[in-house]
């Protein structure tokens, strides 16, 4: 015998035809099975989708992919049966073995389920309605309820389920008994047995033969299981009935609901811990004792050190450092070696000016009875300000020898671009004694009486400045108005020191082009601006480019103070305006005056009589005026732009004028009311204009300045500075009642007549 | 540092009772809190250091929150752990030290 039978050829092609078989035919009866579970999703959704119209619940189209296998529609609709049989295709029929008890091959006994072993075994309490158990069953009084009145609302479709079972059950006992062993082995083989038995009569010509061949053996291999099959149903039978009814225990619906598992999250943030740190000490009576001992010896000397450390603050806050301050003292001495020298050697080269200028007077003077002349004294130069005019000069009030100059420039066409402010000592007229150069010409200037060395400056740009001349010329100016805030918009033609403030603040005043009069409180560290005044025109505002109206302000050119009255003071406008202001009301003028036809360059009080006050202007006239008069007392014209007008600070009755044709003009009125008793040409007219022109306050000199940067110091002559002399009767008054009494005696003359035409027709000839 | 001043100045024999910081990180307010607890507890109980320390430990508390430890002694060593800017290690009355921190 052979040990192994091989599988005839037959079985082999049975064994490899088959999973094509079941694989078509799952196809097809998967096909009729969706179409059937279709049909009834339709049915029992049915009356649901008309009810609401839930197209929702309306099956859809099938998603397939993209590889599955194209079948036609037809093949699709025909229904084919499924067939399951319990054949293992891989079974070998006559499989021997060796039998070690027996010493020979023998012929393996066949497993009964091909090459499936049962693991568990279960024993259904199902039975046959209509078996004779069943029967018996009935008869004894069980199941008399049937399976309909069981079940009277249970859905159709498990209904019809069960008729089909009902139906089909009795027949394949006959038939196909090898079926009936399946139960035993799956329970899903169940549902789907019914189905494929009744398919299997249906003639399927792909797998008929084969179906055919595969019945045949199945017909052989059930044999012994029919045994067994007769065994189990002995065993059924001595299970007593149990229950009355005969229920279906598959006859149950079951519903469950899957819902969503949300996932879970964990957060969780972790802070830094706060910063520790350590700390380690000994505490011992000894260093307690130590460490309180050092503080109080700290203590004691803070103690010490407290009184001389405001001085000491002071000290740093100026020493930026030893080396510095040693360097910058000097520097000073060997500047002060040098000026000394300077002098010296200056004063052996004009040693006769300056003997002349004190003891020297014209002896020409005694024969020419009421004319003085000037004596040129000094020429002021510094180089730099060659190209320059001298825009503004002024004595100093307290050293009768030095007198500051600001240079600027006064053609505006072709306008500097910088100035300076020099100190000229007259010991020393080689170099000034004081000099800054400005970034913008100076056009005006004004010493402070109360401390000589600080001196307010107006610039070309509309700042206002305030130079300390005590300080190192690196320091520059104190104080500068701010360029942005508040400095003027147009040239500063005059500034003016004024009375201090309440709070003790020194303060000052500059009038400019914009028209603004505004005075400025020396803060420590910066000025404070204040607009006392904007002087207005009569010019109806001007239409602007947008056509909005913009007012004209008149322009300033000068600005004069009383010398009683603090808060009045004098306007002159560039249209020849002279107005009388108040600091009281800022925007009236206490009363105004057409002093002039051209801008009016300097307005300055009597210093004898208050109320008396001289003008001039680019109209060529000098006009003397009294408060309150709207007519001038006494009118010179000078044929030419007069530059200056400045009362004699000795002389009540005379002042002196300058022209921009180089002249000097000396009027006494006591002398003449109608000429000049002096007249004097100090520049040549073709090259230099005289632009300012100063008196000093204790010396019989005077000094002018040209548009070229000179600064002449002329002597007055005896005939020019004639004192008055005490009428016998009264011997003892002094020289200022003499003076004035001498001013109100010459007003008292022109006043009577209210005005003399003759005297402004008086024109003089010697020009 | 503190305020009051010296006793007297009399050379060689002064005896200092004034509080005096000999070591802090705290804050101004809270330094100068501390120390005028620590001179408070301290005079109150002069003769009871640890009553003083549970005194100014408990104030401390409830005023700064929770976990402040104080030790007030004449003579001892310490190393610790303290949180920032909360301690304050003060000599008072000439012979006491107080540690206090807060540590939690």
């Amino acid at each position: 015998m052979a040990p192994k039978k091989i599988p005839t050829p037959q079985g082999l092609s049975k064994a490899v035809k088959l999973p094509e078989l079941w694989r078509k035919s799952s196809e097809k009866s998967l096909g009729s099975l969706l179409k059937r579970l279709r049909k009834e999703v339709t049915k029992s959704r049915a009356n649901l989708a008309e009810d609401d119209g839930l197209d929702w619940l309306k099956p859809r189209a099938l998603l397939k992919p993209d590889d599955q296998e194209e079948v036609a529609d037809a093949d699709l609709e025909e229904e084919v049966g499924r067939v399951l049989t319990t054949i293992n295709p891989q079974w070998v029929a006559d499989e021997v073995a060796y039998h070690y008890g027996q010493g020979r091959f023998v012929v393996k006994p066949r497993p009964s389920y091909g090459k499936a072993y049962p693991l568990f075994v279960f024993q259904g309490t199902a039975i046959r309605k209509d078996s004779d158990e069943a029967k018996a069953q009935i008869a004894a009084g069980y199941g008399m309820v049937s399976f309909d009145d069981a079940g009277p609302k249970k859905a159709k479709v498990k209904k019809s389920a069960a008729e089909e079972e009902e139906e089909e059950e009795p027949e394949p006992e006959p038939a196909a008994t090898g079926e009936e062993a399946k139960p035993e082995e799956d329970a899903v083989a169940e549902e789907e047995k019914p189905v494929a038995e009744t398919e299997e009569p249906a003639p399927t010509e792909a797998g008929a033969e084969q179906v055919e061949g595969e019945e045949g053996e199945v017909a052989e291999e059930a044999e012994p299981e029919e045994k067994q099959e007769g065994d189990a149903g002995e065993e059924v039978i001595e299970i007593k009935p149990r229950v009355k009814k005969l229920a279906n225990q598959f006859n149950f619906c079951e519903r469950a609901a899957l819902t969503y598992v949300f996932p879970r999250r964990s957060v969780d943030t972790q802070t830094i811990p706060p910063p520790r740190a350590n700390y380690g000490s000994t505490a011992l009576q000894s260093v307690i004792f130590d460490f309180y001992q050092e503080d109080y010896a700290r203590k004691m000397k803070e103690k010490e050190d407290e009184k001389p450390k405001r001085m000491r603050k002071k000290t740093t806050k100026h020493a930026k450092s030893a080396q510095q301050i040693h360097d910058e003292q000097l520097a000073q001495r060997i500047r002060e070696a040098w000026a000394i020298l300077e002098r010296l050697v200056n004063q052996n080269i004009y040693d006769d000016i300056a003997q002349d200028y004190r003891y020297w007077d014209d002896p020409s003077d005694e024969f020419r009875e009421g004319m003085g002349s000037l004596l040129p004294l000094w020429k002021f130069q510094f180089e730099p300000m060659r190209s320059h005019a001298v825009c503004d000069l002024q004595w100093n009030p307290h050293y009768q020898d030095l007198f500051a100059v600001a240079y600027g420039s006064l053609d505006f066409t072709n306008q500097q671009k910088e100035g300076c402010l020099c100190l000229y000592s007259i010991k020393n007229p080689a170099y000034p004694e004081y000099a800054v150069i400005t970034e913008s010409p100076i056009i005006c200037l004004d010493v402070y009486k109360e401390t000589p060395y600080l001196i307010c400056v107006g610039r070309y740009d509309g700042n206002v400045c305030v130079y300390n001349a005590q300080l190192t010329l690196e320091g520059s100016y104190q104080y500068k108005s701010d360029s942005v805030r508040d400095k003027h918009s147009n040239i500063v033609w005059e500034v003016r020191w004024g009375a201090r403030m309440i709070d003790g603040e020194a303060s000052f005043f500059s009038i400019s082009g914009d028209g603004r009069v505004v005075q400025w409180a020396v803060m420590p560290g910066e000025l404070q601006a204040t607009t006392i005044i904007t002087l207005t025109s009569n010019v109806p505002p001007i239409p602007g480019p947008d056509g909005t109206l913009v007012t004209v302000n008149s322009c300033g050119s000068c600005i004069c103070f009383h010398p009683e009255k603090s808060e009045i003071f004098m306007v002159g406008t560039e249209e020849g305006m002279i107005h009388t202001c108040s600091l009281k009301y800022n925007r009236n003028y206490v009363s105004s005056v057409q002093g002039h036809h051209m801008p009016v360059y300097r307005i300055n009080y009597n210093y004898f009589n208050n109320s008396i006050y001289a003008s001039c202007a680019g109209d060529w006239r000098v006009k003397i005026w009294e408060d309150g008069r709207d007519e001038p007392l006494f009118m010179f014209e000078l044929g030419s732009p007069v530059g200056d007008v400045k009362w004699a600070p000795y002389s009540s009755t005379v002042f002196a004028a300058c022209t921009a044709d180089g002249k000097v003009y000396v009027y006494d009125l006591n002398v003449n009311k109608y000429r000049p008793i002096c007249v004097q040409a100090v520049v040549s007219k073709k090259t230099k204009k005289l632009t300012r022109i100063d008196f000093n306050a204790r010396l019989p000199v005077i000094v002018c300045g040209d548009t070229k940067g000179t600064c002449h110091v002329l002597k007055l002559s005896p005939n020019l500075r004639v004192m008055c002399k005490p009428p016998k009767k009264a011997q003892g008054v002094d020289q200022r009642t003499l003076q004035i009494m001498k001013l109100d005696k010459l007003l008292s003359l022109v006043r009577d007549p209210p005005f003399t035409p003759g005297v402004v027709d008086e024109k003089f000839e010697d020009d | 540092m503190a305020e009051e001043g010296a006793g007297g100045a009399g050379g060689e024999k002064v005896i200092h009772t004034y509080p005096l910081i000999r070591h802090s990180d705290m804050s101004e307010e809270m330094r100068i809190e501390a120390m005028e607890l620590s001179v408070t507890a301290c005079e109150k109980y002069s003769q009871n250091n640890e009553l003083a320390a549970r005194m100014v430990k408990e104030s401390m508390d409830k005023k700064f929150g929770p976990a402040f430890h104080v030790v007030v002694g004449e003579s001892y060593g310490f190393e610790i752990t303290y949180e920032c800017t909360t301690i304050c290690y003060m000599y008072f009355g000439g012979n006491q030290a107080i540690c206090i921190w807060k540590c939690s």
